[in-house]
């Protein structure tokens, strides 16, 4: 069959065609920031937040409540860090400021595979009402992988 | 975003990949029962897992798979004559069981043992609820047989079909727990589709088109929920199951059927898109069942005598231009399943994911990923079993249901949750 004759989708989904794809960076960096809620999120942001990230950067609580709203008008993203159980009330106060400055935030509740269900059920009423997105992960392993497919 | 060296050892599943020792750990869907309809018919080419195959069903019934290629002088056996409990090369007559065992060598004397020592490679074939499947792996692994729920139920209950797509696996999976682009893609189905309209739970989809999400560490996988607001404070919670590595349960609507797909390598750049169908109580009617061979629900219309979907990347998917203006289809592609997989194939036979952007709505997709990474490592370093393998992690179902706000759907909807025979679906 001649080129002629082969359909758009045809030419243009093959392998070879690939290769002329723009090479072009297609984005922006995006400005994360990952603040832990409570003392199980604190140990995650402490071992993450010694490795070199480009673009995510590393909170407790109260040093990101301290300046509140310059925090979150400079972020592109939020990401909570709790576990089950613990105190995740500034979910509220955090959340509300994105809310208004419309930065989308994300909640994990990290070291969750054998949590009772009433702990797991305090934390989530907590983070529920300000996060659009909620991850319940096992470990905390997870949480160094998300960073890294958001090119944190 | 995935680094290059994560995404292909996520793609590459061929013999000696980590990916590849991980599928080889599933018993997998090989062929529909429908390909081997009696006794002695012909034999059928299968590619599986970047292996040539050929599967036939000898004069007892008995289910072969066995190496396309005679190991005599490598002619496909595709051309052989399926006779007397064996499958007969036509070029010099050598004849192989459903083992792979050489049983004749015409040229050589029957006293000489000859034939005792040729095998060709073979993997067990059996049939299960309509589907014939296949285990790969080491035989010292081979688990017990499959136990998901559409394949274990009475067969008038259940309904599969499967099409060919032309995309590496991950890429066809990743779209069955990609439930934030259901109210994009596929607006308009829920409404006009016979497989889903007149749920209640549609005007719940509906009514807000921008849902939150929740992903769930599951045993086999994950749970992905979907939750939108309901009356009285409640939410109504969509729950989607992946189990791994390539099982996806789409939850039900209204009293339909309940649905999802297997994706399943052929090679690096090809999968087959398994698709069923089944309600655990009850039988599938006549016009369900007429329905989904129309290509309807998840099903598709296929080039006549073959499972490539009618509307394919030959014809452009027959995208409709008009219909995409006026808003009867979003894209422009006719049918869920297509819809799906025109864009899935428009991204090349294995994307490049070192140039994408998520975000916050993949962490069903970032979470899966890492879950596979994590078994495969694990399979791999430490000779662990993966996720799903265990028959308890099969017996699962999705669910749609309506919980107080303050309830972990894990925990509200649990028992829903779990297969039980004759017990109804939590459907909305």
């Amino acid at each position: 069959m001649s080129a002629g004759l082969l359909s758009e989708s045809v030419l243009m989904s093959s392998a070879a065609q690939a290769r002329f794809r723009v090479q072009a960076p297609n984005s922006l960096p995006r400005a994360i920031k990952v603040v832990a809620l409570d003392p199980a999120g604190e140990a995650v942001v402490r071992r993450l937040a010694v490795s070199d990230w480009r673009h995510a950067a590393f909170f407790s609580v109260a040093t990101f409540t301290r300046d509140l709203e310059a925090q979150v008008a400079s972020a592109d993203l939020v990401v909570m860090v709790a576990g089950p159980g613990g105190r995740a009330e500034a979910a509220a106060v955090i959340g509300r400021a994105c809310s208004d400055r419309r930065v989308t935030t994300t909640a994990l509740v990290v070291d969750a595979a054998s949590a009772p269900e009433e702990e797991l059920a305090r934390t989530l009423v907590q983070i529920r009402p300000w996060s659009l997105m909620v991850v319940i992960a096992n470990s905390d392993e997870y949480v160094e992988d998300l960073l890294v497919a958001l090119r944190a | 975003m995935l680094r290059k060296e994560q995404n292909d050892l996520l793609t590459q599943t061929g013999p000696g990949t980590p990916m590849g020792q991980l599928f080889r750990r599933y018993w997998i869907p090989a062929l529909l029962s429908e390909e081997l309809p009696e006794n002695d018919c012909p034999p059928v080419r299968v590619k599986l897992l970047s292996e040539r195959l050929l599967a036939f069903r000898d004069t007892q019934g008995r289910y072969g798979l066995i190496d396309e290629f005679c190991a005599h002088r490598g002619v496909s056996l595709w051309f052989g004559r399926n006779e007397d409990c064996g499958l007969r090369c036509p070029y010099h007559g050598w004849k192989y069981d459903v083992t792979g065992q050489c049983i004749d060598v015409p040229s050589e004397p029957d006293e000489s043992g000859f034939a005792a020592k040729i095998k060709l490679k073979s993997y067990p074939l059996i049939e299960r609820g309509g589907v014939l499947w296949t285990y790969m792996g080491p035989p010292e692994h081979q688990p017990p047989l499959p136990e998901w729920e559409f394949c274990t139920v009475p067969g008038k209950q259940t309904f599969s079909s499967k099409r060919l797509q032309e995309s590496n696996w991950l890429q066809a999976m990743e779209g069955g727990i990609d439930s934030s682009h259901v109210s994009w893609l596929h607006r308009g189905d829920l409404n006009n589709d016979p497989l889903f309209k007149g749920a209640k739970g549609n005007q719940y989809n509906l009514n807000d088109a921008r849902p939150v999400f929740e992903v769930v560490e599951s045993p086999g996988g994950l749970y992905i929920g979907a939750r939108r607001n309901a009356e009285e404070g409640k939410y109504y919670w969509r729950i989607t199951q992946w189990v791994m590595p390539s099982f996806t349960m789409i939850a039900p609507r209204g009293n339909h059927s309940v649905h999802g797909h297997f994706w399943i390598p052929i090679d690096d750049e090809n999968c087959w898109a398994w698709s069923y169908d089944y309600h655990p109580i009850r039988e599938l009617t006549d016009a369900e069942v007429a329905a989904m061979r129309d290509g309807k629900g998840i099903h598709v219309k296929y080039v006549p005598g073959t499972y490539i979907p009618l509307a394919n990347k030959t014809n452009d998917y027959l995208i409709d231009r008009v219909a995409q203006k006026e808003g009867r289809t979003f894209s422009g592609v006719q049918g869920i399943a297509m819809q799906d997989a025109s864009l899935q194939e428009s991204m090349g036979p294995i994307v490049d994911r070192t140039k994408e952007n998520l975000v916050s709505t993949d962490n069903g997709i970032i979470m899966a990923r890492h879950r596979l990474l994590r078994a495969v490592k694990a399979l791999v370093d430490k000779g662990i079993t993966p996720p799903g393998v265990d028959p308890v992690h099969q017996k699962v179902r999705s669910a749609a249901i309506v919980l107080p706000p303050d309830v972990p759907f894990k925990e509200g909807a649990r028992e829903a949750m779990i297969a039980r025979p004759d017990v109804a679906p939590a459907s909305v």
